[in-house]
């Protein structure tokens, strides 16, 4: 018999999310994935350096920044994060199992919110995880031959905390494109050419615009946030997070809405 | 019980379903017909809260389906016995719809058992046959206990012995005091299946009524064999008979055996044979839908 009695609850809908969550594979490759790139081309890109540090300019020396270089597997990681949070919700829509879902759960805003806590809870564990091995494994690849970063300075923590928030913040931005397009492929095309299409048409663009317009793209925000310093053109850490966290709210706002308003 | 008042659906310029206004009760077998196209799939989306109405409203208990506090409790439905993530067990599968509606693990235990599966419980979904996500299906509505329940076309890809489990199981659903709409494009199935038959065609309700009413009120036809078919015919058209001249007899509509017979006598012509031939439920439905079918042949499914 049916013994446990109990409502439809945000608690409920995060339970059995993250049931569905862990129990296919395209979430376990996805974790997998993230971990690889970051820690991968992380190790590659440090090690090449540490080996070609003496032949390094001054210039280059003085303006070398241990911590985002060690976390540059980050900038390829967030293609795997962002896959993640599309196909949370779009192999929903692929299978058809939206609609058992939705009557399981008929509120959508309720839904959403459920499915969101787990991916923001895994992601997020996952992403601070690869951003901390990243960093310590590089700068014990640096160690001895090229200037390495402390966890004892608050800005170093500071950025490496920030690169896990950022992978974070992109797999919630997979998923709300999802809730908007419905479409794995649509989703993925989408997320790939707003992090890598739009830097190269800002390039075309005259120089005095491209300052002004480049800092505003999702992937700059992503390197002011794993810097320890702040490049000229580009907002602080800080207005960096909350300008990404402002366009991944926005996009998630609209797909919720979205998401009420037609049918499954 | 579930109440539909005036329920329309408009997709731009069509009506899927138009003013569709009917009750499904409690105890019976209601069987929901109408040819591919004619709004059922919609009518039962609509009542899942899955699709919302242009006009009009579907009630579950006198509730919204987005209303009910556990759903699975309520209502049990199998629309899509595919829709379902391939690359999840079975088991999982049901665990994740058990924990959303507060339901234990012994019951998706329980209902794996029932409908045949067990023993196919860890193995991924997507290499289930039609048949096993049918019984899949059945097994996700009926995990809350529902008095409700929905079929979507339940016996596509069933072999036979499954149609005839799954007959079985509606009619126990039913003698349990639950509320069981079963939509089908087949009348032969739901003869067999239902006790109340719901009609639509292109979105409109054509009839509803018990599957005896509607056979008793189909128009029935007699064939006669008679000496001299010539003059009968002649003397039951004067009377208002509708006769067509059928290999070695006739087959007569609008008049009863009765009245044949008396024709007959009057006009002086043995009758040989004269036998009431009783409509299948199967023309009543080709009879009632010939207006009403939206695709002729092959093509679209809604």
């Amino acid at each position: 018999m049916v013994t446990v009695s109990s409502d439809v609850t945000i608690q409920s809908v995060v339970r059995s999310e993250w049931l569905k969550f862990r129990s296919v594979r395209s979430s376990i490759m996805g974790v997998v994935v993230t971990f690889t790139l970051t820690l991968g081309i992380g190790a590659l890109v440090t090690i090449a350096l540490r080996s070609h540090w003496p032949h390094e300019s001054p210039l280059d020396r003085l303006t070398f920044d241990p911590v985002s270089t060690s976390l540059v597997g980050v900038l390829f990681a967030q293609f795997a994060v962002g896959v993640v949070g599309v196909l949370f919700i779009t192999s929903e829509y692929s299978s058809g199992s939206i609609r058992t879902t939705l009557s399981a759960v008929p509120r959508r805003g309720q839904l959403v919110a459920g499915k969101l806590v787990v991916l923001i809870a895994a992601m997020f564990v996952v992403a601070e995880v690869a951003s901390f091995a990243t960093f310590l494994l590089g700068q014990a690849i640096f160690s001895g031959v090229v200037p390495t970063a402390s966890l004892a300075n608050a800005s170093v923590v500071r950025a490496v905390i920030l690169a896990g928030v950022y992978l974070t913040l992109l797999s919630v931005l997979g998923f709300s494109l999802g809730l908007l397009l419905r479409q794995s492929a649509a989703c993925i095309s989408l997320f790939t050419s707003l992090l890598l299409i739009i830097p190269i048409i800002v390039i075309f663009l005259p120089q005095s615009w491209q300052n002004d317009i480049a800092r505003f793209e999702p992937s700059q925000l992503g390197s002011a946030m794993t810097s320890i310093t702040t490049p000229a053109h580009d907002f602080g850490a800080w207005a960096s997070l909350a300008t990404l966290t402002i366009y991944v709210a926005v996009v998630t706002v609209a797909g919720v809405v979205w998401l009420c308003r037609r049918d499954a | 019980m579930i109440a539909l008042e005036h329920l329309t659906k408009r997709y731009d310029d069509t009506l899927a379903v138009d003013d569709l206004t009917f009750e499904v009760r409690p105890g019976v077998v209601t069987g929901f017909l109408g040819p591919n196209g004619s709004g059922k799939s919609t009518t039962m989306r609509i009542i899942l809260g899955l699709d919302h109405p242009s006009k009009g409203r579907a009630a579950i208990n006198g509730r919204a389906y987005a209303d009910l506090e556990r759903p699975l409790r309520e209502v049990g439905a199998l629309l899509d016995a595919k829709a379902v993530h391939p690359g999840r067990s079975a088991r999982n599968h049901l665990r994740a719809l058990a924990l959303s509606n507060g339901i234990s693990y012994s019951r998706v235990d329980e209902v794996l058992e029932f409908a045949g599966i067990a023993s196919v419980a860890t193995k991924k979904v997507g290499g289930f046959s039609l048949g096993m996500s049918q019984r899949l299906g059945i097994a996700a509505a009926l995990l809350g206990d529902p008095a409700v329940l929905l079929f979507d076309e339940p016996t596509n890809g069933l072999d036979p012995e499954g149609i005839r489990w799954i007959r079985e199981f509606f009619r126990t659903l039913a003698q349990e005091g639950r509320t069981v709409f079963v939509s089908s494009h087949l009348m032969s199935e739901m003869a067999l299946t239902a006790d109340q038959i719901i009609v639509i065609g292109r979105g409109k309700l054509i009839t509803q009524g018990s599957v005896d009413s509607l056979t008793a009120t189909a128009k029935g036809t007699v064939w006669v064999r008679a000496s001299d078919l010539a003059t009968l015919t002649t003397a039951l058209s004067a009377r208002g008979g509708v006769v067509e001249a059928e290999h070695e007899g006739l087959r007569v509509s609008e008049m009863t055996s009765d009245q044949i017979g008396d024709i007959a006598l009057g006009a002086g012509v043995a009758i040989f044979e004269l036998t009431p031939q009783r409509a299948s439920l199967e023309e009543v439905f080709m009879d009632l839908t010939s207006d009403a079918v939206e695709y002729g042949s092959g093509g679209h499914r809604e």
